[in-house]
């Protein structure tokens, strides 16, 4: 039986109708959200209408420049026109068809006609419709977003800078002139949010259910200022020299070596010019994790019981062959279906997921923080930024010793890792084994290489 | 998204913990005299020695042993004056300064004419915050005003008469005492504050004093809410106290029309004065946010906002079947149990039924299915399907509890809870399981006696006696733990309007109830939940209020 921590997904499906001009962040607010409800295990998926456009327009040449989007350019409205219509449609067969729970339309929207339009076929088809509308007058902004168009829009990719600004900006201004805001008054029947210049002033209009209000929060928390994340397992312990999972285990002598080099790890993945960035770290409550950061010279240092690894419950303290031989249904349910195997007493990778909400909450109104967990933990963390399915999160493979950075970006996260050069033993388990380490191939088992990307776009 | 300028609301960088997290290095090193005004490094958490003494501290909680069964319908807490050392049910650590430290003093301060809802509205947010382990208090302007005068002449609520000014000063100066030695935190001034000159002059105040203010103007637009709000303050106003109800009621419509013409709603000039103000509009219907800095307090704030209702559907709570057992096995349920699921649902729908909910009127407790379910007189499901059109506009969302009529059943995951609501499922009630429901991780200690406990982990158990809603013993969840896991369903079951059924193990329960009757963090362990009845708390403006249902036998029926 599926558990959600986000209620009512049950009976409740939502589909949120991005509303703005060009160049006012839609995308990436839209790719985010989807990001966090999948991790949450709420189907959720984005339909940007300038895909369809490109896979429509872009053949021909029609939309290699900005009068493609004048309003007078009637093959332009015509493309434009069925790069809409068919992005609804695809929204509407996911839906029903595949029981999508959070749609995401990415599309301007800025005619009160077209806003009219969805919202009936969202009414016919039992979905509530959410309009997000990002505002934004403050010209700075505005300039900043369009300086990044070069690096976000893959209209731009192989265009000359120069020609991408004036374009674009040319664009822009084809929007301005039909362009309908959400208004308190007139629209007072719909459910929306509106973010004006990134959040000084939200109105937030008949905000109907708990999903949607843990969507608007989500977005209020989000910020846009340049981070890194950087996540490590504790150093090698005692319990991973004898193969016991849980416990609360001190570092083993391995592990203290780790633990000492870390910061010399941590200077080299900040680079010589930020050599004095402040970090605050986290840790789960248990000793190995604290241990393994007692030599960073960082003051803000946190334990969260939140961090703490996957609760083995009855398993607690065996290694994978004692539970083979104890529980051998148990081990063999687990294998099968990891994500929501719930341990005898114990937790799943789903309870994981659920007592992480708040991290992840709380890491996205952050700056540059260090987290140092268990290898469940992190794998949950890391699907979460490189939107890992749920069927292959548990099998990824997070080494010991290694210092893995994260750079959330527009469209994706960058990711690097940095490996101490101190052996420690493998906790890796493939599927149907009780024994640990990585085999060459790997050809039985789904492990994924971390380096593989952001499985976003 | 937050804009990247700092928040305003930091005090000094500490911006760096969340909700959950508690500091890992302690320095014990006392802070002088002189520095403590200031935020300090040294900080103290549930683990260190260096926190209060709870035991020698004079609380009525303090004596140990199990508590009576009539604590549990005691009045709700939110009101009490709390202490400078008083610990709140899901308060992460604390400090020094007694504040959390990613936010700043606040005082928020309520605008909007009689009738609007504001003393409802002051008083959630104080049992939300104060649960959340933020020293919060209301200041309520009308108590100060009642406490100098008898009569109720109109032109104390509108002219700067001397009369007005000190009670004006009496309640601005209790609540910079609660911000100086008090350790207070966010105190929220419940007053009509109609004109945006003095809005704007209590700003300056606060500011110079390093207090930010946030604004939250309560209006409404629906008039069947105005009235409903009229209503219920002449029946319960504690200004109408032993007054005629139909004279109370005129009075206080009198005094709303009086006020009317010398309010200025929030908007342009307090755009001008960069007031930070928050627009709440028809209970949530629509919020709009003013200049805001988004503080980590303000957007949980607002969160808790947009998922305030105002309610009319009561909480019950109840206990499953047989709690004792290990915490890792999931048995069903046995005949007992059976038993009691019936007895449970019966009592409940009769006792519904008694208060002539709508959605119980086609259950027949009479009439009976082979395997005991109860039957229904109408064979088809209550729930009605919509209808659509684009005229109605917007239509209630199929989400649980925006119906006041209606009823959800809450449960863990385990199997006895699920098979508990098997009577409730087949009267059409949705029943919801959730993980957060289950029972509270006893860890090392298992199902251990009070007494094997003490014996097997002597120290620990000790430490245990000290402040039992904190310790965690190895590899054990604490009862704060549960809180800070359950705090998703708390505002879920906010923003319901209607009815809700917790079935849960007695732990659980304690959480939830702690949180709506405000309880000490001293008193939620020892909170007993008895199988024979069930606890149905019912919300009100001013305070919520706990009764016992006894479950009756239906076994032979």
């Amino acid at each position: 039986m599926p558990v959600y921590s986000i209620s009512h997904v049950e009976n409740v499906r939502v589909c949120v109708v991005m509303v703005g001009l060009p160049a006012r962040g839609k995308s990436l607010i839209a790719q985010k959200i989807v990001r966090y409800l999948s991790w949450l295990s709420i189907k959720s998926k984005c339909f940007n209408v300038g895909t369809y456009r490109r896979k429509l327009a872009s053949p021909t040449g029609a939309d290699a420049d900005a009068t493609f989007f004048s309003p007078q350019n009637k093959e332009g409205v015509k493309y434009r026109e069925e790069a809409v219509q068919s992005a609804i449609k695809d929204m509407m067969g996911w839906f029903l068809d595949e029981n999508g729970v959070v749609g995401i339309l990415d599309a301007t929207n800025t005619t009160r006609d077209r806003r009219d339009q969805v919202l009936r076929i969202c009414r016919e088809n039992y979905i509530e419709p959410l309009f997000l509308e990002s505002w934004c007058d403050d010209g700075e902004l505005i300039r900043q977003n369009i300086l990044d168009v070069k690096t976000t829009s893959p209209d731009y990719i192989d265009k000359d800078s120069e020609f991408a600004l004036s374009d674009f900006t040319k664009r822009i201004e084809y929007y301005k002139d039909i362009y309908q805001t959400l208004d308190a008054s007139v629209d007072k029947n719909l459910s929306f949010i509106k973010l004006i210049n990134v959040s000084s002033h939200v109105i937030l209009n008949r905000i109907e259910s708990y999903l949607e209000s843990r969507i608007v929060y989500y977005v209020m928390n989000l910020h846009i200022k340049p981070r890194s994340i950087w996540l490590s397992r504790h150093g090698e312990s005692e319990y991973n020299l004898t193969g016991q999972i849980g416990g609360d285990a001190n570092l083993s002598e391995r592990g203290w070596k780790y633990a000492k080099k870390l910061p010399e790890l941590v200077l080299k993945s900040l680079g010589p010019e930020n050599q004095h960035t402040n970090l605050t770290v986290w840790t789960s409550t248990l000793q190995r994790t604290q241990q393994t950061s007692s030599f960073l010279p960082y003051k803000k240092k946190l334990s969260w019981k939140a961090l703490d690894e996957l609760d083995a419950g009855d398993c607690d303290g065996m290694t994978y062959e004692e539970i083979e031989q104890q529980f051998p249904e148990d081990f063999k349910a687990r294998d099968d279906n990891k994500y929501e195997y719930r341990y005898r007493g114990g937790e799943s990778y789903r309870d994981i997921v659920i007592r992480l909400e708040p991290i992840i909450m709380e890491l996205e109104r952050q700056e540059n923080i260090l987290i140092i967990t268990h290898q469940a933990v992190l794998r949950c963390i890391y699907a979460y930024f490189m939107n890992v399915p749920q069927e292959e999160s548990p099998w990824m493979s997070i080494p010991l010793h290694t210092l893995i950075k994260l750079e959330p970006r527009a469209y994706s996260t960058l990711v690097s890792r940095i490996k101490a050069d101190i052996p420690a033993v493998s906790t890796y388990k493939e599927k149907g084994t009780s024994q640990l380490g990585e085999s060459d191939g790997g050809n039985s088992v789904r492990s994924r290489d971390l380096l593989k990307g952001d499985q976003t776009k | 998204m937050t804009s990247p300028t700092s928040p305003v609301f930091a005090e000094d960088c500490e911006l760096t913990n969340g909700f959950g997290s508690e500091p890992i290095s302690v320095s014990t090193t006392p802070i002088p005299a002189a520095n403590s005004g200031r935020r300090t490094t040294k900080r103290w958490s549930f683990h260190n020695d260096s926190k209060p003494n709870l035991v020698e501290r004079p609380s009525e909680a303090s004596n140990q042993g199990r508590r009576r069964l009539s604590d549990i319908t005691g009045v709700d807490g939110v009101h009490k004056e709390i202490d400078a050392n008083h610990i709140s049910p899901a308060q992460l650590y604390s400090t020094e300064s007694g504040r959390l430290f990613h936010a700043g003093k606040i005082c928020i301060v309520l605008a909007g004419l009689p009738g609007r809802g504001k003393t409802h509205l002051s008083v959630s947010l104080t049992r939300y915050l104060r649960w959340l382990g933020v020293k919060t208090h209301s200041f309520h302007l009308g108590d100060y005003r009642r406490r100098n005068f008898d009569d109720l002449d109109q032109s104390l609520f509108i002219e700067d008469t001397k009369l007005r000014l000190k009670i004006i000063n009496e309640c601005t100066n209790d609540m910079l005492n609660f911000f100086e030695n008090d350790k207070g935190q966010v105190a929220i001034y419940d007053a009509v504050n109609p004109f945006p000159k003095n809005r704007f002059e209590l700003h300056e105040k606060f500011k110079n004093l390093n207090i930010q203010t946030l604004f939250i103007e309560s209006s409404v637009t629906d008039d069947t809410i105005i009235m409903k709000n009229m209503e219920s303050a002449a029946a319960s106003s504690p200004d109408y106290a032993n007054w005629d109800y139909d004279k109370a009621y005129k009075d206080y419509s009198d005094r709303i029309k009086a006020l009317m013409p010398y309010y200025i709603p929030m908007g342009d000039e307090d755009d001008n004065n960069k007031l930070s103000y928050i627009k709440f509009i028809n209970f949530g219907e629509r919020i709009e946010l003013h200049n805001s800095n988004y503080g980590y307090l303000i957007n949980k704030v607002v969160f808790f906002l947009m998922n305030s209702r105002i309610k009319s559907g009561s909480v019950f709570f109840a206990r499953c079947h047989n709690n004792s057992i290990n915490y890792s096995d999931d048995p069903p349920l046995d005949t007992n149990g059976k038993t009691y699921a019936k007895n449970l649902c019966y009592t409940l729908i009769e006792h519904l039924q008694k208060q002539r909910k709508e959605y119980v009127e086609n259950i027949d407790l009479g009439i009976q299915d082979e395997d005991g379910t109860p039957g229904t007189n109408t064979p088809t499901s209550l729930k009605q399907k919509r209808s659509f059109s684009l005229d109605e506009k917007h239509l209630p969302a199929g989400a649980d509890g925006v119906d006041v009529n209606s009823m959800v059943v809450w449960t863990s995951v385990k199997k006895r809870t699920i098979e508990s609501t098997k009577y409730f499922k087949a009267a059409n009630i949705n029943v919801r399981h959730r993980i957060q429901l289950s029972q509270k991780n006893p860890g090392v200690v298992g199902s251990m006696e009070e007494d094997e406990i003490k014996e097997a982990f002597p120290t620990e158990y000790e430490q245990y006696l000290k402040d039992p809603y904190h310790h965690r013993f190895s590899r054990a969840e604490s009862y704060h733990d549960l809180a800070i896991k359950i705090e998703p369903l708390i505002l879920e079951m906010e923003r319901m309007s209607g009815d809700v059924l917790i079935i849960a193990d007695e732990s659980v329960l304690r959480v939830f109830y702690g949180y709506l009757m405000a309880s000490s963090c001293f008193d939620i362990p020892y909170l007993p939940f008895s199988q024979d009845e069930i606890i149905e708390i019912k919300f009100n403006a001013y305070a919520n209020v706990a009764s016992q249902i006894p479950i009756k036998d239906f076994s032979c029926k």
